[in-house]
């Protein structure tokens, strides 16, 4: 999966951060994101089992696979602001290969 | 009639103003220490205004949970900032943005009016014991330079202690002026014994304080006067209940432009000091002797009668608190017959009045509001323009199946409901937002302010793309018509499913939301838009479509999903985080169309390597 999109989001958001045009971004700022998207994602599957047409079945697992991308996305990008947070290890703000 | 009394009323007090100047010194001095001491009181509250936008507020909301905090937040705050004008402006302001309930403001009010009473023992026990104009001095040479600074809390300072400065000076003109004004007139001939005297005083003192609309100034000149021997003991305590009566008038005016909460504080406020003032008017004697036995007590002078009056004072605002309380729901009761509630009128702004200007907290709250007032309006307008019941799609199980089975028409005139309930909300939230940018707001609340006005105008702009298409959905949903009532109610559903989808996001608890949720719904939109081309083209070779139905189903699913992409952008504006740090997670984290499509086609991708593999 191409993060071409979500890198230059990151670009943007390291860029605006050095000018000081945008809020410090600490780990627990994204774990409260991977929590509300975790707890959209189990909602889903409960949704999912009740269902019984398979357009809806089809439509919410459809939504499972963009929150499951989204929690995805989030754990890199905790990883990128830890890596940031340890200056000892240099200040990497280069975003994940995409 | 009231116009022409003001052009009458303002020369003649000049006028009589420049006839006392003339006709004594003592009098000016007297007069310019009251205008002083006003200065130093308006000072003062533009000091502490200074402090609204974050403290004042978050300290208000914190602390109106229960009907003790709410008086002890009322005693406190009128204590510290020496103004119950400020405080009841401010309840008002946050009760009619619907940040406060009707009953803390009660609470809020019954507090600042003990608060209120300190500044009786301050003047008494301090501005006339000792040379208070030594410390007005260095007070307004330190608050003028801090006035100059550009951060807000400095120039706050700055303004609270230059305010003061102005406070003792004022106390110490008019001090002067009393004890000049005794060696050539003694205006204790004209003091009254009994009832008429206690009436007439009243009466007064509430004057006094109407026309300086400060019981602070009223009460200063009470004890200054008193403590030069030129108003008699009995006729002060009938002036301080007279203050207390005449300074409802700030909160009648506070509330003429607040809505019927701030209405029905503001009555709170005068059935409270009027009730008060008449029971210890009533129980003038045994009041007067309970103050020389808990004078005594706590040691005041036998002879101090200022600090008595001081001690008066206190003692019958706690006595009026104590004996409202019990009466609190029957007061409720009588305010709500009297200031009754009006008919839900949805076509008039529900939040957005004057009495909200002041302060950011209630700036921003009452514009959200409002914007959702409007939202909750124009939903009912986009689901009956489509035959839709809001109530019925949102409780569904099978949205499709739902909208299929609305084929009823709902009969109003869409261009009529649009005017009287979206426009004219619209139009007072754009005036609304309008006002504020001239105001002297902080910058991140402006931004916040004039975000919510775009949410508003996203909306507006998906209701008129909802009325270009009633006359078609009606046409071809009410019966069947084979393809074209399925493509158009399939446009049907794709509306109500987005509606559906900010219910739900409105429904959650702040915490627990994201608008990542409306990621899914979005690129279904953008993927539905693409593809409708290719349905119609699919439909017409078919000869399940005509052309001329095809046509018109074209330029309707553009407005269509015209709508739809303004009501998920209104959607994801409104519900953002209000952690900018986490709203940043989140604009990281969202996913476009695109994006949306390559994560659909590598899932389906990994099936069916795994089904073949």
């Amino acid at each position: 999966m191409g993060l071409k999109k979500y890198a230059a989001k990151l670009d943007d958001y390291f860029t605006r951060l050095k000018r000081g045009k945008a809020g410090k971004i600490k780990p627990d700022h994204v774990e409260k994101v991977i929590a509300k998207l975790r707890a959209k994602a189990e909602r889903l599957q409960l949704e999912i089992k009740e269902a019984t047409k398979e357009s809806k079945k089809a439509r919410l697992e459809r939504k499972v696979l963009i929150a499951n991308e989204q929690i995805r996305r989030a754990q890199l990008l905790l990883k990128e602001i830890d890596s940031t947070a340890k200056p000892a290890a240099g200040v990497d703000t280069k975003t994940p290969d995409t | 009639m009231k116009y022409q009394l003001r052009k009458v009323l303002l020369p003649v007090t000049i006028g009589m103003l420049i006839a006392g100047f003339w006709a004594s010194s003592e009098f000016q001095e007297i007069a310019a220490g009251v205008a002083i001491f006003l200065f130093g009181m308006l000072m003062l509250e533009d000091g502490f205004r200074q402090f609204s936008g974050g403290i004042l507020e978050r300290i208000l909301e914190q602390a109106t949970r229960s009907m003790p905090r709410s008086m002890a937040f009322g005693l406190v705050t009128t204590t510290i900032v020496q103004s119950s004008s400020l405080i009841s402006v401010i309840t008002i302001s946050f009760l009619s943005a619907g940040l406060i309930s009707l009953v803390a403001g009660i609470g809020i009010v019954f507090g600042a009016n003990i608060g209120t009473t300190t500044g009786a023992w301050l003047i008494a026990g301090f501005g006339l014991k000792v040379n208070i104009s030594a410390y007005a001095m260095p007070l307004l040479v330190i608050g003028v330079v801090l006035v100059f600074q550009r951060s807000k809390y400095l120039r706050g300072t700055g303004y609270v202690l230059a305010g003061l400065g102005f406070l003792f000076l004022g106390i110490h003109h008019m001090k002067i002026g009393f004890e000049t004004f005794k060696d050539t007139f003694d205006l204790n001939r004209y003091a009254m014994t009994g009832i008429a005297g206690l009436l007439v005083y009243t009466l007064v003192g509430a004057l006094a304080t109407v026309i300086m609309q400060s019981s602070h100034a009223t009460l200063v000149l009470i004890i200054t006067a008193l403590a030069a021997g030129q108003i008699s003991y009995e006729n002060a305590l009938a002036l301080a209940i007279g203050a207390n009566i005449g300074t409802t008038i700030t909160a009648i005016l506070g509330s003429l432009s607040a809505n019927y909460l701030g209405k029905q504080l503001a009555l709170s406020d005068v059935v409270f000091k009027v009730s008060t003032a008449a029971v210890a008017l009533i129980l003038i004697v045994p009041l007067r002797g309970f103050v020389d036995v808990l004078g005594g007590m706590i040691g005041i002078a036998e002879d101090d009668f200022a600090l008595k009056v001081a001690l008066f004072h206190t003692i019958f605002n706690v006595m009026g608190v104590a004996i409202m309380l019990p009466l609190l729901t029957r007061l409720i009761a009588f305010i709500e017959t009297v200031i009754k509630e009006p008919q839900a009128d949805l076509s008039r702004p529900k939040y957005l009045s004057e009495a909200v200007d002041e302060f950011p907290a209630t700036i921003e709250a009452a514009m959200r509001k409002e914007v959702k007032h409007l939202y909750d309006n124009s939903v009912e307008l986009i689901a009956h323009g489509l035959n839709l019941s809001r109530h019925e799609i949102f409780a569904a199980t099978d949205v499709a199946a739902t909208v299929r089975n609305s084929r009823k028409t709902f009969e109003f005139d869409i261009d009529e409901r649009y005017e009287t309930r979206v426009k004219t909300l619209y139009a007072a939230i754009v005036e609304f937002t309008t006002r504020t940018g001239e105001k002297n707001m902080p910058p991140d609340v402006l931004d916040r302010v004039y975000a919510m006005r775009d949410v508003a105008g996203q909306v507006v702009h998906a209701v008129k793309a909802v009325k270009h298409l009633r006359r078609n959905v009606t046409t071809y949903t009410t019966h069947n018509q084979g393809a074209v009532t399925e493509i158009y109610n399939a446009l049907r559903t794709e509306i109500a499913r987005i509606l559906v989808e900010i219910y739900k996001l409105d429904l959650a608890e702040p915490e627990d939301r994201s608008n990542l949720w409306l990621d899914g719904e979005a690129a279904q939109v953008e993927e539905d838009a693409r593809n409708s081309i290719r349905v119609v083209d699919a439909l017409i070779r078919k000869g399940s479509l005509d052309a001329d139905a095809a046509t018109s189903f074209l330029n309707d699913s553009g407005y269509a999903y015209t709508a739809m992409r303004d009501l998920l952008t209104a959607a994801r504006a409104y519900y953002i985080e209000s952690d900018s740090a986490v709203a940043e997670v989140e604009r990281i984290l969202a996913l476009d169309e695109d994006e949306v499509s390559e994560v659909v086609v590598e899932n389906a991708d990994a099936t069916s390597e795994n089904t073949h593999g």
